[in-house]
């Protein structure tokens, strides 16, 4: 059954990367943001936009194949594709890089997302998803189960998964605090997070303002401005490139048997909604690249909030289902832990690019060059967004 | 409530659960050939693939399955504080509902809940849930 993943293991690899600020108000279009992070992490491979013969972008990017094509000079795009939703993205976008390369349909590919998350489309603001209409929702979105009852946000949703997870598991909003805080910590490392200088104790995270109980401020993410590109082409056309390759080992996607239907709000009427997608993706993932969770060194896990973290941290393995609150309290995800997570802050700290920006970190660790590099790594997971589905690659340093 | 955001009722799926709350009825999807229950409501039932399938009555009791507290104002229908609860329904837990509450509760898990019709301005009605013990 996995002859054809077992054969595509570290075939393909992450040729260049490129990212603009991480920022609060960008002042510029989303265009302009994704030019500039596709055209940095082509100046890093040492290609040029007429190399490029494929794109894939987040089905909730505003820019388009052809939008990022006509601004950075694309002359022969023979490949786009497209997939999410949103978070789960990156990983899977990645992986349709590599699909497609495999496949023969593309020989470099550009993987972006962008956004102005914080000036101008906030996900934290339900109502930009009624749109001022007089009724929401239908048209299999489900969206008229929850918003009339209003559920309207994201993180609304987590408090919901949170207080099940509480109750089931007596998780602490101490045990949240140590994820908001080893996040922190590598963002005090890394110059280019939006919270490099601002320190933070478990009396800050403990004194942070109720959102949605029991969720309070710092265990939600930050609403960032920016774009993060990656250029994925052969391992072997890589090796002769200007940077450092970054191998791909396999990436894979899941949900639970149990998935229902519509984005991310009938996750509550799931039998288990503390289970997220990245279980079965994690399954998948171990198997294909026959990397298991004890050998990997380094993961950077999607954290729209706290609570998403320490639910993956069960799924994907590294520790038993419900134990992920003192798993995280005792140290293992800070530097120098068993387990770094996040090493560039993350959504937490450095920056909201819709699971981007784990992507980004993940190859600065193959490479070595993070600012808090994990010494002789070798692997690193990637995660993405934890609902409805879950996605998850595989990094290997070359 | 100030710019009251109601569901579209005319969805194809899922109408008829509207349909019924506007005349205070409770309804859940479900299979009338193997009885498996189908929520978020769709057409076919995938336990056993029959297309036959249908609204069943429910009893309007629950238990509380989680909740949140809402501080923080997101939209102008919903002045903070307010609680979001979910909802298992007596008759199958695995259907839960989603309801809203004015207001900060002090709420426990697998308390016990009862629907209560909310009269909308369309003339319709919401099923919203409140604590069994509530006047």
């Amino acid at each position: 059954m996995d002859e054809l993943a077992i054969a595509a293991r570290d075939k393909c690899a992450i040729a260049g990367i490129g990212v603009t600020d991480y920022m609060k108000d960008s002042g510029r279009s989303v265009l302009s943001l994704a030019t500039e992070a596709a055209l940095a992490a082509l100046d890093d491979a040492g290609l040029a936009p007429e190399d490029v013969d494929g794109i894939v972008r987040c089905n909730h990017d505003q820019i388009t194949h052809n939008d990022l094509g006509s601004s950075i000079g694309v002359t022969d795009l023979t490949y786009w594709g497209e997939t999410g939703p949103g978070g789960v993205g990156p990983c899977a976008m990645v992986g349709q890089a590599m699909a497609a390369i495999m496949g023969g349909l593309a020989n470099t590919v550009l993987v972006f997302r962008a956004l102005n998350g914080r000036s101008e489309d906030r996900f934290g603001q339900g109502q930009h998803m009624t749109k001022g209409a007089p009724v929401i929702g239908g048209r299999s979105t489900y969206d008229e189960f929850f918003m009339p009852f209003g559920l309207m946000t994201a993180g609304q949703t987590f408090a919901l998964m949170t207080q099940r997870h509480m109750t089931q598991y007596g998780t602490t909003s101490e045990h949240l605090g140590h994820i908001a805080l080893a996040c922190r910590e590598y963002a005090n490392r890394n110059p280019r997070a939006q919270m490099r200088d601002r320190a933070l104790t478990m009396e800050d995270y403990m004194a942070g303002r109720m959102i949605s109980s029991p969720l309070r401020l710092y265990d939600f993410c930050l609403e960032t401005d920016g774009a993060a590109a990656v250029v994925v082409t052969t391992a072997e056309r890589a090796k002769d490139l200007k940077a450092k390759p970054v191998l791909i080992r396999g990436q894979a996607g899941g949900c639970p048997t149990d998935m229902r239907g519509g984005m991310m709000f009938p996750v509550v009427m799931r039998e288990d909604p503390t289970e997220p997608g990245g279980k079965r993706a994690g399954e998948t993932l171990y198997r294909k690249t026959g990397i298991g969770p004890d050998e990997i060194d380094v993961a950077q896990i999607y954290d729209c909030f706290t609570i998403s973290i320490l639910l993956q941290l069960e799924a994907y393995g590294f520790c038993k289902k419900g134990e992920g609150g003192p798993f995280s309290a005792s140290g293992a995800l800070r530097p120098g832990g068993s387990l770094p997570i996040n090493t560039g802050g993350g959504h937490l700290s450095e920056g909201y690019i819709h699971g981007m920006g784990h992507v980004i970190e993940a190859a600065r660790q193959m490479r070595g060059e993070s600012s808090s590099q994990v010494e002789g790594a070798e692997t690193c997971l990637v995660t993405g967004g934890p609902l409805p589905t879950g996605s998850a690659l595989m990094l290997r340093r070359a | 409530m100030a710019d009251r955001v109601l569901p579209f009722k005319k969805d194809r799926d899922t109408g008829g659960f509207f349909a019924a709350a506007d005349r205070h009825e409770l309804v859940y999807r479900a299979c009338n050939d193997c009885g498996a229950s189908i929520n978020p409501p769709h057409a076919r039932c995938a336990a056993c693939g029959s297309w036959n399938t249908g609204w069943k009555q429910a009893s309007g009791k629950g238990r509380l399955f989680t909740w949140s507290v809402v501080e923080q104002q997101i939209h102008p229908a919903f002045p903070t504080p307010y609680t979001i609860v979910v909802v298992a329904l007596e008759d199958d837990p695995s259907v839960r509902y989603v309801g809203y509450l004015d207001g900060a509760h002090d709420l426990k898990a697998d308390m016990a809940m009862r629907v209560r019709f909310e009269p909308t301005e369309d003339g319709g009605a919401l099923p919203q849930w409140i604590p069994d013990n509530a006047r």
